[in-house]
């Protein structure tokens, strides 16, 4: 039963990220965890990094070289794509939860997923050629 | 009670532990932030004349009024968003009670502590283009 993977005690959270026996469902909650604590740490991050303005020219100008490392991009691309991912598949919670297509899921998440790749694709493709 | 599998069961609702208020601000965000993500990327990568890649690039977009204002909406509502949503995945530890009162302080103050941060910091990158 997946129900029970999202009450485990407290020192067995790597269950959360299980992928034995699996459904769309399942892996679905496993995407939307893992972007979750990502997109959550990065917020924060980017807060941070951004108070460099506040010092003016220097620092900040100095931080934007280091930021056109192709390394950097990549992370970049990281937060880009978990941003896509956890929106539409939130797209897909908050559709369900009002009622739209909940007996339809499993395709509704598929193809959500399927517009997250091409979307990824084309931000990637961008993001190290232009 | 729902039927054992009724696709009803399989759609997102409180947590134990979970305040319905709170659950529905979250999914009630979510959205928004799709919409004020989607504006936050395009406005700052694409409309933004030279991308924003050095400090005065962003003094001098900050002096268009929208700017500031959509920032800090769109601060507030995803720092809201991600911490009920980091407090649900905290609350599948199972804490106790008085665990569970110590981390929302803490989630009330990081929170407070962002918007308040971030403001500031909007308003410092205004005043270097007044």
């Amino acid at each position: 039963m997946e129900k029970q993977r999202n009450h485990p005690s407290p020192l067995k959270f790597w269950l959360w990220f299980n992928p034995i026996g699996r459904q769309a469902g399942g892996w679905a909650y496993i995407l939307h965890r893992i972007t979750a604590l990502g997109l959550t740490f990065y917020l924060y991050l980017h807060l941070i990094v951004l108070g460099l303005l506040a010092k003016g020219p220097d620092g900040y100008d100095q931080f934007l070289v280091l930021a056109h490392s192709p390394l950097f991009v990549f992370g970049e691309l990281l937060v880009v794509a978990a941003g896509i991912l956890h929106g539409l598949n939130g797209m897909r919670i908050a559709l369900t939860t009002l009622g739209v297509s909940v007996t339809r899921q499993k395709q509704l998440f598929f193809g959500l997923m399927a517009i997250a790749a091409i979307a990824i694709l084309v931000f990637g493709i961008r993001m190290f050629t232009v | 009670m729902m039927a054992q599998n009724s696709p009803a069961r399989y759609v997102s609702a409180p947590r134990a532990g979970e305040n319905m208020w709170l659950w529905m601000v979250k999914m009630i965000t979510g959205p928004i932030l799709v919409i004020l993500l989607l504006i936050h990327f395009v406005v700052n990568h694409f409309i933004a004349e030279t991308g924003l890649l050095t400090y005065a690039d962003v003094v001098a977009y900050y002096r268009n009024p929208v700017i500031p204002v959509m920032e800090i909406l769109f601060l507030v509502t995803v720092v809201t968003h991600s911490l009920i949503g980091l407090r649900g995945i905290l609350l599948d530890l199972n804490p106790a009670r008085r665990l569970l009162k110590v981390i929302d302080g803490g989630l009330i103050l990081a929170g407070i502590t962002a918007v308040a941060y971030g403001v500031w910091l909007v308003l410092v990158i205004v005043s270097r283009g007044a």
